[in-house]
């Protein structure tokens, strides 16, 4: 069986080039080695939160600074890519969130549904009270914008872990909010004992149970108050979840990302593989690439023949025609090291620019905002997002790369890991389509 | 015989690489309808800090509630061996605690399967009544809801091929075929299906002498008798494996044993468990590589029907990807369509335990509410692993097929409906 493109990484960038060019018309499968970044963060789109010149204060307008960032930074992938691309990436998600039925806006958008009305970053409270720069939010974090006026009351849910009030109310009054907290009890939730985010967020699925719920939420809250709350509001539900909720308790509410696994990530996730599911792609979890077939670069580029997957027994060869590589780096598995400092890509062996000696790997301080070395390194690639050599030729004719295997970036440090993911992802599967049109 | 001790060398270093993401939990089907069973995160990686340097105890009990689907493992972003811990803590609890009489029963297919065809239709009879059930749960703790395998009334698959010895296609094309216990005590037509497929593609059938793969064993703590079972195998099969055969199984889970778990769980790490386990195919694998090569036949006759087929948890623990539907959807007029559900529940012997009986079936409701959703112009489920199967039947009311019975329908020899050849 041959695909015409397969997708190996089940993060942002996998599943948005699988579904840009399932789209587009072309047979696609995706492999993976398990589900990864959706689950991990905090299911916002986060841009570009800081700049590698200021890291003290969080980027304004994300869009702007991506222009800059041609002449700062030509081997940024924004910057090979250009804002108007980065831009057009965005609008392709954002139409997509939308149809699934999990709509993201920007700064504004609580009052004004919509992408981003002014075209800023929004200030998001975190899981401990500090505030996080993100460009799109899902519908339910958006009251949560430091720039919003009303008092914050935070209730968490007595025995449910990782998730503290005070804490949260703690910091956001020492930063100058009106803040408070306050409990309620976790029957509300579930008749169970041990039960995790995710299953209490299945568990407000159910009307009665949220609705339950927002009469507590009503009681609470004082006038003109808004109310943060884990980012339990419903799993497979949500949309609805949260209306009743919101309608119930009568007062805008926010969810506040909790540790992993993420909830509003699992959201976009599940709605996503199933979109893909009904455009007959694959996606397969429990597949890791593990090595592939080439024909090697010989003056001219050389070509992906098939990709290895682990099964119980030999090695599995996936056939495509083109092939897109969105494992990720050192944290999704794309990458990996020994103890020496030796660090390699691990499907094809493609070259990276990160140093080959650990002592390379950082530099002295911890917050250096230029970053290190190991996170900023990554695969090279051109402006249609194919992995380059040193001279800057294309190394496979048919092979991608996309997400935080890139170089030239520190997404984690600069608040860009979906936006890089959802720009690169989105660009590699348009050149993909359009290689295939030729 | 020395006892079985619990190895951990090969799944150890795993456990090291979790970063506690929690994402095994969130899709354990078993942590989600249950408070009994912590979830695989705290039963697997967790609990495993405690389990080393010889603590005298295990430290939990609820792994026992653990069933084995490793859903768990197939969504790890980081490769964590976490079903495989759950199944080594489980081996090690039996050490200390021992192993109930009904588990070392149900851990032994084989044994069971000859006893019932000693008298296939009083066996049949006692399984499905009322009295006779009572009990079994009572005395035994056998759960009275779950529906007990059929002892086949036709004779077992070895008697079949005996007696059909001289219709047999002789070929310089020869496969062996792994037929696992079910086929050969309970559904001799499951073999009968197979044995036609590979006959119809050219291929000679090696039915060479083979016992269970000890998955059962394994399942139900009994590393020690598992070692011994797979040994034997290896004995009867290996020569086989040497000499360039494909070994082909229609019983995904025993396939699945002989590739992995038995030498993975019972650190056998011979030369031999090696040579076995690259020469063991599932069967629609096999058939997929066939296609692949342009050598299977395609003439199919159309199926006009709507067939949902759900890939059971031990066939996605292949990491092959869904054969099934590879080569399934290629039959004319068949409208397949695949669940996402995550388990059916059953997981093997799991259902058959009493205090277990209510977590398969509050499991499976994902999948029979998948089967629901098809309409009512379906007729028939399939699926690939004969536990699952039953355990399907009876939670939809809806004959399950094996997806080789329906190829050997297409190809115009088998009868769906009654389940047997079209030429005897």
């Amino acid at each position: 069986m041959t695909t015409d493109l397969l997708v190996i990484g089940a993060g942002w960038s996998g599943l948005l080039a699988a579904y840009t060019a399932a789209k587009a018309g072309l047979q696609v499968q995706v492999v993976a080695k398990g589900l990864g970044s959706m689950h991990w963060a905090a299911g916002t789109v986060d841009v570009l939160g800081y700049s590698s010149e200021e890291m003290s204060r969080p980027v304004q307008q994300p869009l702007e600074a991506i222009q800059g960032l041609t002449a700062s930074h030509p081997d940024h992938p924004y910057a090979l890519l250009g804002a108007h691309q980065v831009q057009t990436a965005l609008d392709a998600f954002s139409a997509l969130a939308t149809e699934l039925g999990l709509p993201y806006s920007g700064a504004g958008g609580f009052d004004t549904p919509g992408y981003s009305t002014s075209g800023e970053n929004m200030l998001l409270p975190s899981a401990v009270g500090s505030l996080r720069p993100t460009f799109l939010a899902p519908q339910a974090q958006l009251a949560g914008d430091a720039s919003r006026v009303e008092p914050l009351l935070i209730v968490g849910f007595t025995g449910l872990r990782d998730f503290y009030p005070e804490l949260i109310a703690e910091n956001l009054a020492k930063q100058g909010f009106q803040a408070r907290a306050a409990f309620l009890p976790l029957n509300l939730l579930t008749e169970q004992g041990d039960r995790n985010n995710v299953h209490l967020a299945q568990g407000l699925d159910d009307k009665t149970r949220r609705m339950k719920l927002g009469g507590e939420l009503k009681r609470l809250a004082r006038p003109g108050e808004r109310i943060g709350l884990p980012a339990i509001l419903g799993l497979d539900d949500h949309a609805a979840a949260f209306a009743d909720l919101q309608a119930a308790a009568g007062a805008p509410l926010f969810e506040i990302p909790t540790l992993p696994p993420s909830v509003p990530g699992m959201r976009l996730f599940k709605a996503l593989r199933a979109r893909l599911w009904n455009l007959g792609v694959r996606v397969d979890a429990g597949m890791e690439a593990i090595g592939a077939g080439t024909i090697p670069p010989n003056g001219a580029a050389g070509r992906v023949q098939w990709v290895e997957t682990a099964t119980t027994s030999r090695p599995l060869k996936n056939r495509a025609k083109n092939y897109l590589l969105a494992t990720g780096g050192i944290l999704g598995g794309g990458f990996d090291s020994d103890h020496t400092g030796r660090i390699w890509e691990t499907v094809f062996g493609l070259p990276l620019t990160i140093p080959q000696h650990r002592y390379e790997w950082f530099r002295p301080e911890f917050m250096n905002p230029a970053g290190h070395p190991v996170f900023n390194g990554g695969l090279a690639v051109d402006g249609r997002m194919q992995p380059v050599d040193s001279t800057g030729q294309v190394i496979y004719s048919n092979l991608w790369a996309a997400g935080g295997a890139l170089a030239s970036v520190d997404p984690i440090q600069q608040h860009s890991l979906e936006g890089i993911a959802i720009a690169t992802g989105f660009a590699a599967a348009q050149a993909i389509v359009r290689a295939m049109a030729q | 015989m020395p006892m079985h001790t619990t190895s951990w060398e090969s799944v150890g270093p795993s456990l090291d690489e979790c970063i506690k993401c929690n994402i095994c939990t969130s899709y354990c089907p078993v942590a989600e309808v249950t408070d009994k069973f912590h979830g695989p995160k705290y039963s697997g990686p967790q609990a495993q800090r405690f389990r080393e340097n010889g603590q005298p105890q295990s430290p939990d009990h609820s792994v026992d509630y653990c069933s084995g689907c490793r859903v768990c493992n197939e969504v790890c972003p980081t490769g964590v061996r976490i079903a495989e811990l759950n199944a080594r803590a489980r081996a090690q609890a039996a050490a200390e605690h021992g192993i109930p009489l009904r588990n070392r029963l149900l851990g032994r297919s084989d044994l069971l399967g000859k006893m019932g065809m000693i008298a296939p239709g009083l066996a049949n009879f006692a399984m499905s009544n009322g009295l006779a059930r009572s009990i079994a749960s009572g005395v035994m703790g056998i759960s009275k809801g779950a529906q007990m395998p059929q002892w086949s009334t036709e004779g077992t698959f070895a008697s079949w091929l005996k007696r059909t010895g001289a219709q047999r296609l002789k070929s310089d094309k020869k496969i062996v075929y792994f037929h696992g216990c079910s086929t050969m005590y309970y559904e001799p037509y499951v073999g009968k299906a197979a044995m036609a497929v590979f006959e119809h593609n050219g291929f000679e059938v090696l039915v060479p002498e083979q016992g269970c793969c000890g998955l059962p064993l394994l399942n139900n703590a009994e590393f020690p008798a598992a070692e011994k079972y797979h040994h034997r195998n290896l004995e009867w099969l290996v020569p086989y494996a040497r000499q360039g055969y494909q070994i082909v199984g229609t019983s995904t889970s025993c396939t699945l044993t002989l590739k992995e778990e038995a030498p993975d769980m019972l650190d056998i790490h011979s030369p031999e468990a090696h040579e076995l386990a690259m020469a063991v195919w599932d069967m629609f694998e096999w058939l997929r590589e066939l296609h692949d090569q342009g050598q299977m036949k395609t003439d199919f006759q159309p199926i006009n029907m709507v067939l949902p087929y759900h890939p059971p948890c031990q066939y996605r623990a292949h990491h092959i990807g869904s054969p099934v539907m590879d080569i399934l959807p290629l039959i004319p007029g068949l409208d397949v369509r695949e669940s996402h559900a995550r388990c059916c529940g059953g997981a093997g012997t799991y259902v058959y335990k009493k205090e277990k009986y209510q977590i398969a079936m509050d499991v499976g409701q994902e999948l029979f509410t998948f089967f629901a959703d098809q309409g009512p112009q379906v007729t028939m489920t399939a699926c690939t692993s004969e536990t699952c199967r039953w355990h399907i039947e009876s939670a939809t009311h809806l004959p399950c097929r094996h997806p080789i019975e329906v190829l050997a329908a297409a190809y115009g020899l088998y009868d769906l409906e009654k389940r047997r050849l079209v030429k005897e």
